[in-house]
């Protein structure tokens, strides 16, 4: 009998290395959770990267359901040279969804391994498995009527704690910044060994989730954005549900009310009387989440006029710039915080304040002031109906909280999209003293040549603000690569020395980040070559 | 579970919320044959615009009183119901044509129930031409042939890639000239025949009859089992 042939491979492996380790992992894992068929693949394919789907495509999917299933997958990587490309549950979608980053790669899909371990309310912890999800996480608390709440992104429901805080994603509570929230992971290393973070090495030990560095160096950082180990449990914290909430909109009615708006907001974030990671949504990414569409406004290609978005301001009663926050705590302490915040703005003299009695069940108010206080909505993939064609491709540089820096920053954005035909649609998610500038660069998926310009575009947002001094803290999957230069050669050396110390045979998502032993000798060789030559 | 979660995916009559056209098909439709032997039984997911309804015409004269129909939308509960059908532990077989939004939904829940999708589709239609992209397998052998032809005899300009998954080949780029005016939805009913009858591999798609101009929008078409 003829062995099966793929047309895809991993990079450097032969049909017949490909064969054996298929089968090593179905006696490992048994035939159900080894995906090969092109069918079984294609929900694992790119949906959200400006290239062809041949480019990520996987040769296999692996699904584990155990530690020591995940031990078995990286020996026989090991022995077979196979790289895989791990996921809990694939759903960072602008950040490149499930694809793995290069052509060939086996994804691991650790889905199946979906245990809350243990959530205690007294000390206001969470242990958690890859797959769990947020809505898993949500239903649990409700069900067990549990004082906490819960932050997640904005795809909430679906997405799940572990992999977003294993890429440094945020939320919208005051637990909006998650990777400062969490405290305690496993890791399966590329040798197979089992290494717990934190208080997580001492046996016996119950502070594993409470007390975040142990001793000696703290690595828990390394793992993230990383290809170090899988991580494959993580403990993180739990905000306590307060007794009373206040949401509020402050609608801002000109683009260049930015700078007032973040040098106001600034004292107040650092000072905690806003607590939550606020947002500063601009009119487009405030109409994509009410579902608006773009059509019904303008049928011309390229990018959406001013004076088309200065309508749609007056018809939706959306401003240029839409701050939403929250107030936590007791009444006494949002009485107290309120008139802070309401005097701050009031004596500014733009922003029109809008509190949850005023703006009742109307969105996108709505799906914000729930993101903000922990319950799950799907609200704002609205935004892939805006311009048609479902293509989305997140830029997020990170910018001072200073106004004139994000004015600076959505100017220059702006500039470069609209060069290019495309539609400035941003948000920024304001920490006390950064600022992500999320930008959601949307293109159309049927138009070949307009996938070229989202790439051009996208490649021309990294130089240009690079050469500003910005650099993104997150990126799709397809310019992982590209954003790694952008941090500089002495990074890019230790992180391959590491890489080299933990992972030599380069098994474990490589490229990710940048980092891919392969790929950095390659280069390595090619410029001492370049310069023997000169 | 959480008690207040609605299940909204509602079943509905055929045609109830997809429009006129529908509306008008539902009475032919009990106890229609399909079209083909071999053609199993599919649920169709729609939204509820002009090219739904048009998808929906040409899956029914595929598939007959074979295809049971439902409006869903993206919201929170509409894809929770969604998931919960999927991960059921019974065999099911969706076909749907559905906005960007609620498409990327449907087929993210769909990998992680571990569904199989045969046929991804990405089609955009404005100023009398429609692009179609699409991402199948052997199991679709011949679908973009026949999409092609019909798009031919619809007389609308398009352009149609066809990416196989997994394949060596090379993408195949399609396309046509318009040859008339604004053309119809026509490109929806075919997807629909094509993929109600993905299993018995027709001949040919016939062109079903579609009221109306061609709307524009853009959509995603999707065949998935479990």
């Amino acid at each position: 009998m003829s062995e099966p042939m793929n047309g895809v491979l991993p990079r450097g492996v032969t049909q017949k290395k490909f064969n054996a380790a298929v089968e090593r992992f179905r006696a490992l894992l048994g035939e159900e959770n080894v995906l090969v068929k092109a069918e079984q693949l294609i929900p694992y394919s790119k949906i959200m990267m400006s290239v062809e789907s041949a480019a990520h495509a996987p040769s296999a999917a692996l699904t584990a359901n155990t530690v020591e299933q995940v031990q078995g997958i990286v020996k026989i990587c090991n022995q077979y040279r196979i790289p895989i490309w791990t996921i809990s549950t694939g759903r960072n979608f602008g950040y490149g969804t499930a694809a793995p980053v290069q052509r060939g790669q086996v994804i691991l899909d650790l889905k199946k391994m979906n245990r809350i371990i243990k959530i205690d309310p007294d000390m206001c912890t969470a242990l958690v498995e890859p797959g769990v999800t947020f809505q898993q996480l949500y239903d649990y608390i409700e069900e067990n009527k549990l004082p906490l709440m819960l932050s997640f992104s904005a795809p909430s429901a679906i997405a799940g704690p572990l992999g977003n805080t294993m890429d440094r994603g945020v939320g919208y509570t005051p637990y909006g910044e998650h990777f400062m929230m969490q405290c305690g992971m496993e890791v399966v290393l590329a040798n197979g060994d089992i290494y717990r973070t934190g208080m997580g090495g001492v046996k016996g030990s119950n502070t594993w989730q409470i007390f975040k560095w142990g001793y000696g160096p703290t690595l828990d950082g390394m793992f993230t954005q990383a290809n170090y180990g899988i991580t494959t449990k993580m403990g993180f914290w739990l905000m306590p549900r307060p007794p009373a909430y206040k949401p509020f909109e402050v609608i801002f009615e000109n683009e260049a009310d930015i700078v007032e708006i973040v040098d106001i907001l600034r004292p107040l974030r650092i000072a905690q009387i806003i607590p939550n990671a606020v947002v500063i949504a601009n009119i487009l990414w405030e109409a994509g989440s009410a579902h608006l569409r773009r059509r019904d406004y303008i049928a011309e290609p390229g990018h959406t006029p001013d004076h088309v978005l200065e309508k749609m301001q007056k018809d939706s009663g959306m401003g240029a710039w839409n701050l939403y926050a929250a107030l936590y705590g007791t009444q006494e302490q949002i009485d107290v915080n309120w008139k802070i915040v309401t005097d701050a703005f009031r004596k500014h003299g733009k922003g029109r304040i809008v509190t949850q009695e005023e703006a009742g069940d109307k969105q996108p108010f709505k799906y914000r002031a729930e993101l903000m206080s922990g319950v799950p909505n799907l609200q704002e993939f609205g935004l892939y109906n805006w311009r048609g064609g479902g293509g989305s491709m997140w830029f997020a540089p990170v910018s001072e909280a200073r106004g004139s820096e994000c004015a600076k920053q959505a100017l220059l954005a702006k500039r470069i999209l609209h060069k290019y035909g495309l539609d400035y649609v941003a948000e920024f998610i304001v920490g006390p003293r950064d600022m992500h500038h999320v930008i959601d660069v949307l293109y159309d998926r049927t138009s070949d040549e307009e996938i070229k310009r989202a790439d051009a575009c996208f490649n021309e947002l990294l130089d240009e603000f690079e050469k500003e001094g910005y650099a993104v803290y997150r990126v799709n999957t397809r310019f992982q690569e590209r954003v790694a230069r952008s941090y500089g050669p002495v990074k890019r050396y230790v992180e391959h020395a590491i890489k080299r110390a933990l992972d030599p045979n380069n098994i474990l998502a490589p490229g990710r980040s940048g980092i891919d032993l392969d790929a950095y000798e390659t280069r390595r060789r090619a410029k001492i070559a370049s310069s023997d030559e000169s | 579970m959480n008690a207040n979660r609605r299940f909204v995916l509602k079943s509905m009559v055929l045609g109830g919320a997809a429009g006129v056209v529908l509306s008008r098909s539902m009475p032919l439709l009990a106890g229609v044959p399909p079209s083909h032997s071999g053609i199993r039984p599919a649920l169709a997911l729609v939204g509820g615009g002009v090219a739904e309804a048009a998808f929906l015409q040409g899956a029914m004269a595929a598939a007959g009183a074979q295809l049971r129909v439902q409006q869903l939308d993206q919201s929170l509960s509409s894809m929770l119901d969604f998931e919960q059908r999927l991960r059921a532990g019974r065999p099911l077989r969706v076909i749907g044509l559905l906005d960007d939004a609620a498409a990327t939904l449907v087929l993210d829940l769909a990998r992680s129930a571990g569904a199989r999708v045969p046929w991804l589709g990405q089609h955009t239609a404005e100023a009398g031409s429609t692009r179609h992209r699409l991402l199948n397998t052997d199991l679709a052998e011949g679908c973009t042939r026949q999409l092609s032809r019909l798009l031919h005899a619809c007389g609308a300009g398009f352009t149609l890639d066809e990416e196989r998954q997994g394949s060596v080949a090379p993408a195949r780029q399609l396309a046509g000239p318009a040859r008339n005016g604004a053309g119809s939805a026509q490109w929806a009913a075919g997807v629909g025949y094509l993929l109600a009858a993905l299993d018995a591999h027709p001949a040919m798609t016939p062109r079903v009859s579609v009221q109306g101009t061609l709307p524009s929008g853009s959509f995603v078409s999707f065949s998935i089992e479990v």
